[in-house]
């Protein structure tokens, strides 16, 4: 009995979310859920709340009103490093990275490996760089060259990947993507799709922000509409067509009510 | 990932070297050379290696024992504080306040030991404590009230040198006993014990901006500093800290000034800022932070104290010295400049995925 409930049990459970930048409303009172291996792309127009929404799970907005469970139990989100805390990790759109810092150094940004000579914290850097080698390789992308590169030379795929493992190095449950395709080339596309396809059959969570919804159709499990703040209709991207996510985007919740029953 | 040798740039040729066999001599030399230019202090080495045996076989009164221990001692206070020029550049901020600290310093040392009597030691220690304190007082307007460091640096400045006159109303400090005078002024042997502190400095700072955690968050802050702030790094700590050493560092400056010129004078090391400024920068700091050498800052101090020099071995006008010493500057810049771009170079030869 319990076990069924816990397999049904959400991982991430956002309830009535609002928030407002002086008289404008981004969000208001958005329920969204979030199960393990499972990728869910919030899709919507400019000024929708997307960006917000994701910014109120990863602790960079503070919400007005609203709660947030994980595993059932309530918690409080009120800066980044909770929400790292809590295994939920965040990529931002510009990266957030290091330019001027190899690829190691970034991977282990804020949680780096040392040793203590008389107090003094000295950084690991072989063991560094060894582990940063080890997590690009398996995300199958970096060679040997790379890793010692400064990040700033890389290519916007590149770097995504370094994003990407930073935030899987912190052991996270969630990820929480703002535009990941967005600097991408077709190929590098290709490539991030597939690594976020192999970690969701890893378990893990991903919540993700895009203005592609091609990309959005090939890789989420569902597709959360958002316009105005409100949520507007939830679409399986197995079962409806591009145009009906592009109306209901650009309608709101009027057009939606034909593909919902399906 | 594929790479062709012909557009990859020098720090990816290096790691190929012991991947592949690489078969001509003459592509091996031309790897091994782009390898060397990758690390930024090179340049500077070189240009310091060519200006010194330039000027030794050039000029017999420039390879002199006696003008060689000159120009060592001449550049040990400038090295050293130009390694804290260094550190605070790299964190994204400036102190142009340095020269008034070491004023400073200097004359709370001759005050200490002249006016209250203190044990030389003692004075020296309360000295390397004020420059300290005065890099605190930078450091926390610089980061709790995030004042734009040039601008507050220039007015703290002006505060520094006004209650350097206030306490000492202008008046030197004369008939400074040995104690005071030995980090500036002894010899071991033909070098100067200021040199050996100086490479002393060097060392230890380049451990630590390379090494230690500390200089990792000096490179996050000057690099990211938004970025910084998101992986829980304290910004204002990491400020306040690069300002504290620069401080401290302008502090032991003085020690050595005091030792090269004799006396405590107020106008102390007022002439060292531009010198030291100019370190930093031929050195290879990248002035928007992020990035920076303290092996290639002393470099940069060793050719310019030996340009210095030279113009008045080879008898330069001494009218137009300010010429070449603005010129160096300017050139200084265009490094500057140029390491930005190669940087920019680099993104557009990215490598595909």
């Amino acid at each position: 009995m319990s076990i069924a409930t816990d397999a049904a049990q959400p991982l991430v459970s956002m309830r009535g979310i609002s928030k407002k930048y002086a008289n404008v409303v981004a969000l208001s009172g958005v329920d969204m859920t979030l199960r393990s291996g499972e990728i869910v792309a919030l899709v919507g127009d400019n000024g929708a709340g997307k960006s917000t929404l994701i910014k109120v799970l990863s602790g960079a907005v503070h919400p007005d009103s609203g709660e947030i469970d994980i595993e059932g139990k309530p918690i409080r989100i009120t800066k980044p490093s909770d929400a790292q805390h809590l295994g939920i990790a965040a990529i931002y759109q510009d990266l957030a990275l290091f330019n001027n810092l190899d690829a190691s150094e970034n991977v282990f940004a804020g949680r780096e490996m040392i040793v203590r000579v008389f107090g003094i914290p000295f950084l690991r850097r072989k063991k560094m760089a060894q582990d940063a080698h080890r997590l690009l390789k398996r995300l199958g992308i970096i060679t040997m060259s790379s890793a010692n590169f400064k990040t700033g030379g890389l290519s916007g795929g590149q770097r995504q990947m370094i994003a990407v493992a930073r935030a899987l190095g912190m052991n996270s449950r969630v990820l929480v993507l703002d535009e990941p395709t967005a600097a991408l080339g077709v190929r590098e596309t290709g490539i991030l799709l597939d690594l976020l396809r192999s970690l969701r059959e890893e378990g893990l969570a991903m919540m993700l922000v895009t203005h592609r919804i091609p990309d959005a159709m090939l890789l989420a499990n569902r597709i959360v509409v958002l316009k105005g703040g409100e949520v507007q209709g939830e679409l399986n991207p197995q079962s409806c067509h591009l145009d009906d996510v592009i109306e209901l985007i650009v309608r709101g919740r009027a057009s939606s009510r034909t593909n919902n029953g399906s | 990932m594929t790479i062709k040798p012909d557009t990859v740039s020098a720090g990816q040729e290096q790691e190929t070297i012991g991947q592949e066999q690489i078969g001509s001599s003459a592509n091996w030399v031309r790897v091994w050379v782009r390898g060397l230019f990758s690390y930024r202090e090179t340049g500077i080495v070189i240009a310091l290696v060519v200006l010194f045996v330039y000027l030794c076989f050039a000029s017999e009164s420039f390879r002199s024992q006696f003008n060689l221990t000159v120009v060592a001692e001449q550049m040990a206070a400038i090295g050293i504080m130009a390694t804290g020029q260094t550190l605070v550049i790299i964190a994204g901020a400036f102190d142009v306040s340095q020269a008034a600290v070491t004023g400073l310093s200097a004359m709370v040392i001759g005050i200490m030991w002249g006016h209250a009597g203190l044990n030389p030691i003692l004075a020296i220690m309360i000295g390397l404590a004020t420059g300290a304190l005065a890099g605190a007082v930078n450091g926390i307007l610089a980061s709790r009230f995030k004042l734009h460091p040039i601008i507050m640096t220039l007015a703290t400045s002006v505060i520094f040198v006004s209650l350097t006159y206030v306490i000492t109303h202008g008046i030197p400090v004369i008939g400074l006993p040995p104690q005071l005078l030995w980090a500036g002024s002894a010899l071991l042997g033909p070098i100067p014990v200021s040199t050996l502190i100086m490479l002393v400095v060097v060392a230890l700072m380049q451990v630590l901006l390379t090494r230690t955690r500390y200089g990792l968050r000096v490179r996050q802050v000057g690099g990211n500093v938004e970025a910084a702030r998101l992986i829980g790094v304290n910004v204002p700590l990491v400020l306040l800290g690069v300002f504290v050493i620069s401080g401290f560092l302008s502090a032991l400056g003085a020690t050595i000034e005091l030792g090269r010129v004799g006396n405590a004078i107020p106008t102390l090391g007022s002439t060292l800022l531009f010198p030291i400024i100019t370190a930093s920068i031929l050195g290879g700091t990248l002035l928007s932070g992020g990035e920076g050498s303290m092996v290639g800052t002393v470099a940069g101090a060793a050719v310019l104290t030996i340009i210095n020099n030279a113009l008045v071995v080879l008898q330069v006008d001494p009218y137009a010295q300010g010429v070449v010493q603005g010129g160096l500057v300017v050139a200084a810049l265009i490094v500057d400049q140029f390491r930005r771009r190669q940087l920019t170079f680099r993104d557009l030869i990215r490598t595909e995925l």
